[in-house]
């Protein structure tokens, strides 16, 4: 019995831990239309910088190297790594988000991405390289001594909680002028830009808030299993948190929690179960990658608005439908952006 | 001062295998207008098909190289038939286009995986000792990397600048709509630039893969954002750009071994592509409208 309540417990941290990722990139992606490829690096970064932060000075009689080890008390260490990715947000912004096209964005996450990896892994004077950091001081640890489970539990409370803060968070975000604007972007930032409204602050204050949020779960990661190597926070993961959201909806944060629930709870959990071919070891968890890189493919062919598409604002309107209009080159009603106008 | 000038040699070697794949990535994108994120994995595509030729069927080396080549613009083909380019014709949002090529490209990466492992690979070439000429000194695979992209790129030259279907990408790449009212057959002429940027990505995974010696099968994935800073670099789907963005990096990233230690040199290829986008976005040769 308690292996099971030990194993539920693992599951739901798991769940909200993603959800909180993936309402990360919904207000990058969803609300902003930032494209990053490379949002496990933000977790990755939280994680590690909550960790040093949080960690007695290395003893190098262990050959266990990693910068800092403070030895701060874990809440403010937990600041400090979440502090640590949005800055990392702040400095991509910087290159990437003044007057250039999405794709280049796109490419400096990436790149970005590719760079951390190999920077991390390599350089074991770091972050301890592909061995990576082990025995995080975790939280709660005075009050729960008695049964693992204990810890677990009081975990599964404490990232729930931190999962609704984050939740009403960007949902008030989201109705607020501030989102208003960060949607605006996306569907069209000339007209932005011609409003005289300041779309770089904007773009960019949805990088940094993305970064921050992502940041959050990354430090939720390594505080309760306590560890961390990058062969946990692969390209594999990024994709992971990429089908959640196009699956859930983009825009719509019920569309995170339903896609982190699908995807990264019960797809990711169920294909744990299936038995390893002996002669080939990464046969599942390349079948698995497959299957998220075609389930996001997938996706966005057949209702790229998600399960739970966005709710556009209603406003009252007389119905002026001229058949004859032409558009612009280059939408269409159909248009993935303006979802509701397909079902009009 | 020696290890200076054999850098600059090795410069020449890497811009050589730069060059293929820079190339053909800019070609595509300037035709199609989006980023192919799946590039990366048309290396590994080559690299293995060249490998299997001359493995299974006891093909001579430089005959599985080019059925290689050729393999690999037709699986490119393919993709863009069977997935990109409708894609393309039914979301027009360029978001969506960016995010499928990334999907695509972990499907292929894996798929790979699932078929050849994750073993080391050799191209069955007798290594020879280095060859010198002058104040540099490459092994004779590397005289042959250089000649190739020297002959590719005056192919490509001339494809460009003389055949029909050369200043027709040209003419799509400048304006499509105008390209299409002129009365060029765009779809046509879009499946022969994936094909051609296919065979570029091919040869280029090969020639790196002799480069290196010995290779996986996701060798090349992480050269895909050096690609990106090469033709970023030049110019974002300008093809003599391109070529020129390949042979800066190149230099850099190999000059820069003289005076740091060599696992940076993703990391200096990085720190061009910031610069770059931070003082001239639009490249060295800027092309209307893209940036």
């Amino acid at each position: 019995m308690s292996l099971i309540l030990g194993y539920v417990a693992t599951l739901l941290v798991t769940f909200f831990t993603y959800n909180i990722f993936v309402i990360g990139l919904n207000i990058q992606f969803g609300y902003a239309g930032i494209l990053n490829f490379t949002v496990i690096t933000f977790m990755a970064f939280g994680a590690y910088f909550y960790a040093v932060f949080v960690m007695p000075h290395a003893d190098n009689s262990s050959q266990i190297f990693y910068i800092l080890g403070l030895h701060w008390p874990w809440p403010l260490a937990m600041l400090a790594g979440i502090v640590a990715s949005g800055a990392l947000g702040y400095l991509i912004g910087l290159i990437a988000l003044k007057r250039l096209r999405s794709d280049y964005l796109a490419i400096v996450t990436l790149a970005t991405g590719t760079l951390v990896y190999g920077l991390f892994g390599n350089n074991n004077k770091l972050f301890d390289g592909w061995s990576g950091l082990f025995n995080v001081n975790q939280p709660f640890q005075s009050v729960a001594t008695n049964h693992p489970n204990q810890f677990s539990w009081i975990f599964v409370v404490f990232s729930g909680l931190i999962m609704v803060v984050v939740w009403l968070f960007a949902n008030r975000l989201y109705a607020s002028p501030l989102g208003r604007s960060m949607r605006a972007i996306r569907e069209d930032q000339d007209v932005v830009d011609s409003f005289g409204k300041n779309s770089f602050k904007f773009r960019m204050m949805a990088m940094v808030i993305g970064s921050l949020i992502v940041g959050i779960g990354g430090v939720l990661t390594i505080q309760y299993i306590g560890a961390l190597s990058p062969a946990g926070w692969t390209t594999g993961e990024t994709f992971v948190v990429w089908a959640a959201l196009l699956v859930g909806g983009r825009a719509n944060n019920l569309g995170a929690i339903l896609g982190s629930l699908l995807v990264a709870v019960v797809f990711n959990e169920a294909t744990r179960y299936i038995p390893q071919v002996p002669s080939h070891p990464n046969l599942i968890p390349n079948l698995r990658n497959m299957i998220i890189g075609s389930l996001v493919i997938l996706s966005i062919w057949f209702r790229p608005q998600g399960v739970f598409p966005e709710r556009k604002a209603s406003f009252l309107e007389v119905p002026l439908v001229d058949k004859y209009a032409q558009g612009f080159p280059g939408d269409e009603p159909d248009s993935a952006l303006s979802p509701a106008a397909s079902e009009a | 001062m020696t290890i200076f000038l054999l850098n600059i040699g090795f410069g020449l070697v890497t811009a050589s295998v730069l060059s293929l794949l820079s190339v053909g990535l800019s070609l595509q994108f300037g035709v199609t207008n989006f980023v192919n994120f799946a590039y990366g994995s048309y290396l590994g595509v080559g690299m293995m098909l060249a490998y299997t030729f001359s493995e299974t069927l006891h093909l001579p080396f430089w005959a599985a190289a080019a059925l290689g080549t050729i393999g690999t613009g037709v699986v490119s083909l393919l993709i863009a038939e069977g997935v990109l380019e409708p894609f393309a014709r039914r979301r027009k949002s360029l978001f969506y286009m960016l995010i499928v090529t990334f999907g695509l490209s972990l499907v292929l990466d894996n798929l790979l995986q699932i078929l050849y492992g994750v073993a080391f690979f050799e191209y069955p070439v007798t290594q020879t000792s280095p060859v010198t000429i002058g104040p540099f000194s490459f092994t004779q695979a590397q005289l042959v990397i250089i000649a190739i992209a020297a002959v590719a790129m005056i192919a490509v030259h001339l494809l460009l600048s003389r055949t029909r279907l050369g200043k027709a990408m040209r003419a799509m790449s400048d304006n499509m709509d105008l390209a299409r009212s002129s009365g060029i057959d765009t779809k046509s002429v879009t499946r022969w630039t994936w094909f051609l940027s296919g065979c570029l990505a091919g040869l280029g995974g090969i020639v790196l893969a002799l480069n290196i010696v010995s290779f996986q099968t996701n060798s090349g994935e992480t050269l895909l954002f050096v690609i990106f800073a090469a033709v970023i670099l030049g110019g974002i789907g300008q093809t003599y750009g391109a070529m020129l963005g390949a042979l800066v990096i190149g230099m850099v990233t190999e000059i820069s071994t003289s005076f740091i230690s060599s696992a940076y040199k993703q990391d200096i290829a990085f720190i061009v592509l910031v610069l770059m986008l931070l003082l001239r976005p639009q490249g060295l040769i800027p092309a209307k409208g893209k940036a």
